[in-house]
């Protein structure tokens, strides 16, 4: 084998890896989407089921997140595209000598951890609020520690340093010379940056417009310390992940994905679309005719949009009509035996992990709680409890946490159901403290 | 159209920080006038065009308009209107926005800008295309937008910089031609800076010469060519030998001038410099290559002959140049007219050169621009 | 020409209206979004954690108790340090670089070999399926690991199938999904940079070191990365400082017993919500991994210019 070859595949392996561990997640949560199994997997396969869509849908937490994420969009895009368009309009006029400090300066709180912003934020605003009134229910005290209002700062303060890269890289090809032709013309300073640099600007306003509500939407590190009493899809989605795992996310993940895809597709069949057209004009391709209407062609990414459109119809389409009932009581009987067994087993473990948790939960300081008592803190984590948390959206009422510490409350079960008040399924008794989850009953129960 | 109005600038200081762009510039433009700027790049004569436009304040001095003084107000309320190096046509915006954009601003119908921009189409020569993008003009007609474009704005002053630079030499020369015709039909004072000598020359009434941040002459064309004031003048505007060396005697309007390799030669003082020269300065004379022919008596002396050796030739079409050279190495170029066949290579052979004292001027010695 | 305006005149150039908002914004920005919020975390950072009625009373005076804290532990350990939080810091640190280098590893070929096809066919479809990720809501991203990394997930399922291993391998407790994680959270970070600046580099140059016989080995280690060193650094600021303030992934993949710095950050501000202690945390973590990057920029002779390009 020549060595040629050898690098050929070597390259083709290591591509396959990578894109594995890029895409391959996304794929595999979004299949466990469509099993029936209570728990996100896919492996083992129980029923191909829509009704996660269904519990994502009444979820109010998670529409309420998603308005307030929406909001708190728009206030960042509005916010931090105007300063990093007015950062990056005075790097182009400040002085040579001050120009690197200057970047250093607007640059760096892409560097600053989200996590730091958003306590800075918080601290501040907190301090300015006490300021203009120490006593609640004066307006800037409320102002200044409303979630919403912290949230678009926070974001806004790094976020603007994302709009500013976009706007410098378009501003280097603006000719000032154009508004200084405005003005000479009679043109106030208002006018000219109105009628010509904004124009000119309009591309790069609307991608960074773009990049800043994605940034915005995505944001947990800083919103989650920003927000105070409201919620964004985001912290919705955290909170759930850590407390309880549910294939809902899975679907809701699969809406996103396929929404990113979708958006993904059209910019590209479009750019393809345009420099198609491009050429035509210029004489470099001849409208040849064909099959396929003129957009589709030599345009694979229009192909796939085409094809992808027809399988999300299909598939919204079937969801209508589709039911799993069978399969679901098959599975149902056929596990039940399976589940006894393992019930069993996680009892068992429970029952360590809990003396384990008491154990270490006397070491520590109740007074003065500490992060490092990681023996409460675990409980959230341990493998025993997440399952029992599941539970907890079928109980609504505390189930006895062994050896929580000081903050282990917080991730008691009664938060929990504060989550799922919608659910009305009663408690199962007799199959100890996490046993239903695997119950046959919680299945049809959300239905 | 309005009528001409004057420009002044009175002691004209600007400075950058430590660097000083123009340097204590007194100029009067007379109302109606074609003035142009010539010098080379980073000579200062943009500034002064920016200082004029209002773009600029200077650091010291006065701009003055139609007599106002026109210091604190901004370049949106001068009387102005530039015509930018690159054009700066608005390229999002079609051609007849681009020309009717000072009316857009001062709030006009869109029927009434459409309608004078279509006028403006129309003297420019450019009918029914008001509707493109800059981007799908030609060069020359771009060049012609951007004139319609300052025209529209009814400016007193129109000023103009390097807005030829970009075009291929015959748009050049046909623009200059249309420039000087419409700066004609409309009236209006145009201030043009360039660093092309031929456009300067061809255009203008008035010429100003400038070396780093320095006026050197104002004048018309021919005298500028004819008459320089500086050794900087006579080296940049056209061509020249130059010849250093000392004083030697002056009588009248003319100065005998002891030079380094050549011998004594005689010239004509340069008007500006009459009464100021004195025995034993340094001085420089001049002498075009045009000037110089082959003396029919060969091998003479004489305080206007120079004998060199033709070491080679260019054909230039019109005319032939002849690179001679002198003693101790000095290069001299001679320009000999072609007059047809009957011409002698004269490569090779060993030359008198001859001129005629009052085609040769001297002057102190001073810079000279760099080629 | 490209003139550099001087700043003086920035009021002359941009009018009263224009110079004023757009001052106005930038100050907005940094002085009220960047400047004060971190100096009043500072200060916050050397006071006591008072009840609100003590707060500007006599008992409000400048502490390094909070500082000490991290270092020494409460009063009442027996420990001479408190080993615990920072074991977690230094964890926290030297897994970011790990990560950090990971990423670097991981993204240098896939950089080049996208850089050098200039977007070309299979290129640009690349660059398409490398995007969808990227906006993709980080905690999903997590989720996603989570559910592979799982004690029932699929690759312990598929590890069990295949017998390679007897019984489910916890991988959320060894910390692997989180290492993991980390790297997956911040992987294109680091491979844009590389790429925009791989992609500028003139193919002549290789071809030419070829022509000259250099070895593959040779030609990236004198022509390629050093072209890709400002691309290289910038990702590799932003991948370790994001990774070392990370928050959601240590929450949804780290495993029990480890924390994550910010975690302890977090768990001063909303569980213990002593925010003076939790300022002083999150100082030492902005200031440590801040020195970090400036060091190794120095090292590697790196300008702030270059990052963000």
């Amino acid at each position: 084998m020549s060595s040629a070859t050898l690098i050929r595949i070597a390259l083709g392996a290591y591509l396959l890896i990578f894109f594995s561990y890029l895409l391959g997640p996304l794929v595999v949560m979004s299949l466990t989407a469509f099993n029936s199994s209570a728990f996100p997997s896919v492996s083992p396969w129980a029923c191909f089921t829509f009704e996660w869509f269904g519990v994502l849908f009444e979820d109010k937490h998670i529409r309420d997140g998603l308005f307030y994420s929406v909001l708190i969009g728009i206030g960042t895009v509005l916010l931090s595209v105007s300063m990093g368009l007015a950062a990056s309009i005075v790097l182009t006029q400040v002085w040579p000598r001050f120009r690197s400090t200057y970047y250093t300066m607007i640059i760096a709180p892409i560097l600053i951890p989200g996590v730091v912003l958003g306590i800075s934020t918080l601290v501040f605003w907190d301090r300015v609020g006490r300021f203009f009134g120490a006593e609640d229910g004066s307006f800037f005290y409320e102002l200044f520690h409303n979630g919403i209002f912290l949230t678009i700062l926070g974001q806004s303060s790094f976020i603007a340093s994302y709009a500013m890269l976009v706007f410098v890289a378009r501003l280097q090809r603006f000719d000032p010379g154009l508004t200084e032709a405005a003005l000479d013309l009679g043109a106030t300073h208002t006018q000219a940056f109105r009628k010509i640099l904004l124009p000119f600007m309009r591309p790069a306003i609307a991608s960074a417009s773009v990049l800043a509500f994605l940034a915005s939407f995505e944001n947990y590190n800083t919103t989650t310390f920003t927000i105070i009493d409201y919620k964004t899809l985001t912290t919705v989605l955290a909170q759930k992940v850590r407390l309880g795992i549910n294939p809902s996310i899975s679907s809701l993940a699969f809406i996103i994905i396929t929404l990113t895809v979708f958006a993904a597709l059209i910019f590209e069949a479009v750019q393809r679309n345009k420099s198609r057209k491009d050429a035509m004009r210029q004489g470099r391709l001849k409208p040849g005719r064909g099959v396929l209407p003129g957009f589709l062609r030599g345009n694979p990414a229009a192909i796939i949009l085409v094809l992808l459109s027809f399988f999300v119809i299909a598939m919204v389409g079937t969801a209508q009509s589709y039911s799993p009932e069978q399969c679901k009581i098959r599975v149902k009987e056929a596990r039940q035996i399976e589940i006894q067994k393992r019930i069993e087993a996680l009892q068992k473990a429970r029952a360590e992990e809990r003396a384990k948790a008491a154990e270490e939960a006397e070491d520590a300081v109740p007074a003065a709680p500490s992060p490092s008592n990681s023996g409460a803190f675990g409980n959230v984590f341990a493998p025993g409890n997440l399952s029992g948390e599941e539970e907890s959206e079928a109980v609504p009422e505390p189930a006895p946490q062994g050896g929580s510490g000081a903050f282990g409350n917080v991730f008691a079960p009664n938060n929990l159901s504060e989550d799922t008040p919608d659910e009305p399924e009663a408690p199962q008794g007799g199959t100890g403290a996490f046993g239903n989850v695997f119950a046959p009953d919680n299945l049809s129960g959300s239905e | 159209m309005s009528s001409g109005v004057a420009v002044d600038l009175e002691n004209i200081t600007i400075r950058f920080g430590d660097f000083t762009a123009v340097k204590d510039a007194n100029v009067n433009i007379n109302g109606g006038d074609f003035f142009s700027f010539l010098g080379p790049s980073g000579c200062g004569k943009t500034t002064i065009l920016r200082a004029v436009s209002g773009f600029l304040e200077p650091s010291e001095g006065r701009v003055l308009i139609g007599g106002n003084d026109m210091a604190g107000i901004g370049p949106n309320k001068r009387p102005t209107a530039l015509i930018f190096q690159n054009l700066a046509l608005f390229p999002l915006m079609t051609v007849w926005e681009n020309i009717s954009f000072s009316m857009e601003v001062a709030g006009a119908s869109a029927k009434e800008r459409r309608r004078r921009a279509d006028e403006l189409l129309d003297m420019i020569a450019l009918p029914g295309q008001g509707d493109k993008l800059p981007s799908e003009l030609s060069g020359g007609q771009k060049q012609r937008v951007a004139i319609a474009r300052a025209l529209c704005a009814n400016p007193d002053v129109l000023l103009l910089d390097e807005p030829l630079s970009a075009l291929d030499l015959k748009l050049r020369q046909h623009m200059r031609t249309e420039l000087r015709e419409i700066q004609q039909r409309v009236g209006i004072t145009f201030i043009y800076i360039t660093h092309d000598q031929g456009e300067a020359l061809t255009m203008s009434d008035n010429v100003a010469v400038m070396k780093s941040g320095v006026i050197d002459q104002i004048a018309s064309g021919h005298e500028i060519y004819d008459h320089p004031a500086t050794p900087f003048v006579a080296s940049f505007v056209g061509e020249n030998n130059v010849f250093r060396g000392r004083i030697k005697s002056i009588e009248g309007g003319e100065a005998i001038i002891s030079t380094n390799r050549s011998g004594d030669l005689v010239a004509r003082i340069t008007p500006a410099e009459i009464g100021k020269l004195s025995v034993g300065d340094e001085a420089m004379m001049f002498v075009r290559p045009e000037a110089f022919e082959v003396a029919p008596e060969q091998g003479g002396t004489g305080k206007n002959l120079v004998s060199a050796k033709a070491v080679n030739e260019e054909f230039e079409g019109n005319s032939f140049s002849v690179f001679l050279e002198g003693d101790g190495g000095k290069l001299i170029k001679m320009s000999v007219p072609n007059l047809g066949q009957d011409r002698i290579s004269t490569r090779g052979h060993d030359l008198t050169l001859r001129y005629e004292p009052s085609n040769a001027v001297v002057m102190r010695a001073g810079e000279l621009a760099s080629e | 020409m490209k003139r550099n305006l001087p700043f003086s005149e920035f009021f002359r150039n941009n009018g009263p209206v224009m110079g004023s908002i757009l001052i106005g914004l930038v100050a907005f920005w940094l002085i009220f979004l960047i400047l004060l919020p971190q100096l009043s975390m500072l200060d916050y950072s050397f006071r006591f954690n008072l009840p609100p009625a003590d707060v500007g009373g006599p008992k409000d005076v400048y502490t390094l108790s909070n500082y000490e804290y991290l270092i020494y532990g409460s009063d009442e350990s027996k420990q001479s340090f408190n080993t615990v939080d920072l074991k977690v810091f230094v964890r926290t640190i030297l897994a970011a670089m790990v990560v950090t280098v990971f990423n670097i590893v991981l993204c240098y070929p896939l950089a080049y070999f996208l850089g050098q096809a200039k977007g070309a066919g299979v290129a640009r479809l690349f660059v398409v399926l490398l995007i969808i990720p990227y906006w993709i809501n980080e905690i999903l991203r997590a989720f996603a690991l989570r559910i592979i990394f799982g004690e029932t997930g699929l690759l312990n399922e598929a590890l069990m199938f295949l017998h390679l291993a007897s019984e489910p391998i916890d991988f959320i407790r060894q910390d692997v999904a989180l290492y993991a994680g980390l790297g997956y959270a911040y992987i294109l970070l680091m491979l844009f940079p590389m790429y925009n600046v791989i992609e500028s580099l003139d193919r002549n140059q290789i071809e030419a070191a070829r022509d000259m016989g250099a070895s593959w080995v040779h030609i990236h280690r004198r022509i390629v990365i050093p072209h890709a060193k400002p691309g290289i650094a910038s990702g590799s600021t932003m991948v370790f400082m994001l990774s070392a303030g990370a928050l959601a992934a240590p929450q949804i993949l780290g495993g029990p017993s480890s924390l994550w710095f910010t975690q302890l950050v977090y768990q001063w501000f909303n569980d213990s919500l002593n925010w003076q202690q939790g300022a002083a945390y999150a100082i030492v973590l902005l200031v440590s991994t801040i020195a970090i990057v400036l060091t190794f920029m120095r090292v590697f002779k790196v300008n702030m210019g270059d990052i963000g390009k």
